[in-house]
C-alpha cells in the first residue's frame, strides 16, 4: 500500500506528514507528531478524549481520515498552552478539581475552547450540552462544569460572539 | 487497517467514475462517523474508500418555500438554519457537538435504529432524496427510500446527492426520548404534521424512530387521524393505533415492550404539543 503526503497546519505551523490511506488524525498526531495530548480511548466517536479543533470547531480526530484536514487548521491542546505556565482555561480546570486523573482533560480543554469562541458567557445548560459528547469516569462532571463557568467568567469580554453552535 | 486506496473526489462527477470503476467493493463515506468506527474496530475491512467530503455535495439553500440539503451538509449545519424548525430541533437531538460537526444528513438515512434522528424528521416533511448514478439521477420520496433494516433502493453505482424538503402545511412536534437528556441513543423519536381546516384535521404525518427496522410513517395511525377533530380521546386513540403498528425491537437501549408504551406515551405528547398550539412549521 502507497503512503501518501498530507499538509495541514497543526497548532499554527505548517506540518507535511508521509501516512497509509486513510490513517486517523488521531494516530498521526499521536504516534508521528507526538501531539500525545489528543488520547485514544474508544476510537468509535463515543468519548470525546480526541477531541480537537479544525477550523477552530471542535472535531474527533478516531474518525477524521488525516487527507480530511489537508490545508486546514488542526489546534491540538498542545497549540492553547503556553510555554510557561497555562491557559486560562487549564488555570480555572486546576483550580476548581476539573480533573482527576486527567484522561478527558485534553478533550474537555478543547470543547471549551471552541464554546467560549462561539459564546463567551454560556450558561450551565450550554456547558452541559457543549461537553455531552466528552465521558469524564472520575469527576462527576459538577467540578468541570465549575471550571467552565469560572473560565467563561474570566475570560468574557476578550472573546468575540460567533453565534449559535 | 486494510485500505490501500483513500480517494477523495472533487467533484459529484468524479465521485461517480470512480464508482464506476471500482465498483461495489468502493466504501462509501461521508462524516465517517457510523464508518469509521466499524474500519477503526476491524469489523469492517475495506480496501479501497471513497471520502465525500469535497464533493460538493453541501449546498443547504432554501428553495420554495421548503429547503434544498445536499447530502453532505453537516447536522451542525442543519441545526443553524432557520427555515425548517423542526429539522433544526432533530438536529440538536442527535449525537453530541463534535458528531454533529462530522456527521452528514445523507450519512443519517444509511444509519441503522437506533439511530436515523433526522430522518424521522424528514419523513414527515414528506422529503424526497435525489440519487445520482451512471444513468442520470432518479428522485425517490424519502418514505420508499428504505426496503428493509439496512437496505435501501440506491443502486450500485448511484451515491445520494441531496434532500428536498417541500413547503408544506401544517403544525409540526418533534420528540426524541433517550435515557439522557443529551447525546443518548433514541428509546423512541416521533415527528408529526398535523394540517387542520378549522377544527378537522385534513393531512397528517406520524414517523417513528427506533420503532421498525428503520424511521417509518405510522400509515394507519395517519389515516385514523384525518376528518377528525384533534382531542383527547383522538388523541390516545391515534397514539394507541401507533403503538400497534410499530414494529419494535429490543437492544441495550430499551425492550420492545418498553419501546411499544414510549410510541404510544410519546405519539400523544407529540400530538398533545400540537392541540395545544405547535411549534410551527
Ligand atoms: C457518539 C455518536 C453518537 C451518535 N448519536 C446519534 C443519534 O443520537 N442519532 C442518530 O440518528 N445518529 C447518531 N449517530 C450516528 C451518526 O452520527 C449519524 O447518523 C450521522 O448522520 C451519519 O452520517 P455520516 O455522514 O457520519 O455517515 P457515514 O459514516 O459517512 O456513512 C455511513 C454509510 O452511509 C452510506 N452513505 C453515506 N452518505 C452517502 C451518500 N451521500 N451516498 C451514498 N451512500 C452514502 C455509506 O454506505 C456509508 O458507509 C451517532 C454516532 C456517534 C459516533
Ligand atoms: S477516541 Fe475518539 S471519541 Fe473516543
Ligand atoms: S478526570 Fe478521569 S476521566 Fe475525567
Amino acid at each position: 500500500m502507497a503512503s501518501v503526503i498530507v499538509n495541514f497546519e497543526l497548532c499554527g505551523r505548517d506540518v507535511e506528514v508521509l501516512v497509509q490511506p486513510m490513517a486517523t488524525l488521531q494516530s498521526v498526531l499521536r504516534n508521528q507528531l507526538g501531539h500525545t495530548a489528543t488520547k485514544e480511548g474508544c476510537r468509535q466517536g463515543g468519548c470525546g478524549s480526541c477531541t480537537v479543533l479544525v477550523d477552530g470547531e471542535p472535531m474527533l480526530s478516531c474518525l477524521l481520515p488525516v487527507e480530511d484536514v489537508a490545508g486546514r487548521r488542526v489546534t491540538t491542546l498542545e497549540g492553547i498552552t503556553p510555554i510557561d505556565g497555562l491557559d486560562p482555561i487549564q488555570e480555572a480546570f486546576l483550580e476548581s478539581n476539573g480533573f482527576q486523573c486527567g484522561y478527558c482533560t485534553p478533550g474537555m480543554v478543547m470543547v471549551t475552547r471552541a464554546l467560549l469562541d462561539h459564546d463567551p458567557q454560556p450558561g450551565r445548560e450550554a456547558i452541559v450540552e457543549a461537553i455531552s459528547g466528552n465521558l469524564c469516569r472520575c469527576t462527576g462532571y459538577q467540578p468541570i462544569i465549575d471550571a467552565i463557568e469560572k473560565a467563561a467568567d474570566r475570560l468574557s469580554g476578550s472573546g468575540e460572539q460567533t453565534g449559535e453552535r | 487497517m486494510t485500505v490501500t486506496d483513500y480517494f477523495l473526489p472533487g467533484s459529484l462527477s468524479e465521485a461517480l467514475d470512480l464508482l464506476g470503476a471500482h465498483g461495489p467493493s468502493l466504501m462509501v463515506m461521508a462524516g465517517g462517523t457510523v464508518a469509521m468506527p466499524l474500519v477503526n474496530d476491524g469489523i469492517s475491512l475495506p480496501g479501497k474508500v471513497m471520502g465525500l467530503r469535497h464533493a460538493g455535495l453541501d449546498d443547504l439553500r432554501e428553495e420554495g418555500g421548503g429547503l434544498y440539503i445536499g447530502a453532505t451538509v453537516t447536522l451542525t449545519r442543519l441545526l443553524r438554519q432557520r427555515a425548517v424548525p423542526m429539522l433544526s430541533e432533530a438536529a440538536r437531538s442527535t449525537a453530541s457537538w463534535s458528531v454533529r460537526n462530522m456527521a452528514t444528513v445523507g450519512g443519517n438515512l444509511f444509519t441503522p435504529p437506533p439511530g436515523g434522528d433526522v430522518a424521522v424528521a424528514l419523513l414527515a416533511l414528506d422529503a424526497s432524496v435525489t440519487l445520482a448514478g451512471p444513468a442520470g439521477t432518479r428522485v425517490v420520496p424519502l418514505g420508499a427510500f428504505h426496503t428493509g433494516f439496512m437496505t435501501n433502493v440506491l443502486q450500485d453505482g448511484e451515491l445520494l446527492t441531496g434532500l428536498r424538503v417541500p413547503a408544506v402545511a401544517g403544525d409540526t412536534a418533534y420528540l426524541k426520548f433517550g435515557r439522557k437528556a443529551a447525546n443518548t441513543p433514541s428509546v423512541v423519536t416521533v415527528a408529526v404534521r398535523v394540517a387542520r381546516r378549522g377544527d378537522t384535521v385534513t393531512d397528517a404525518r406520524i414517523a417513528l424512530g427506533a420503532a421498525g427496522p428503520h424511521p417509518l410513517r405510522a400509515g394507519a395511525a395517519e389515516r385514523a387521524l384525518v376528518g377528525s377533530t384533534l382531542g383527547p380521546e383522538v388523541i390516545e386513540a391515534v397514539a394507541a393505533v401507533a403503538a400497534e403498528e410499530s414494529q419494535p425491537f429490543s437492544d441495550g437501549v430499551a425492550s420492545e415492550w418498553y419501546r411499544r408504551r414510549m410510541v404510544r406515551l410519546f405519539v400523544t405528547r407529540a400530538l398533545e404539543r400540537i392541540r395545544q398550539g405547535g411549534e410551527g412549521r
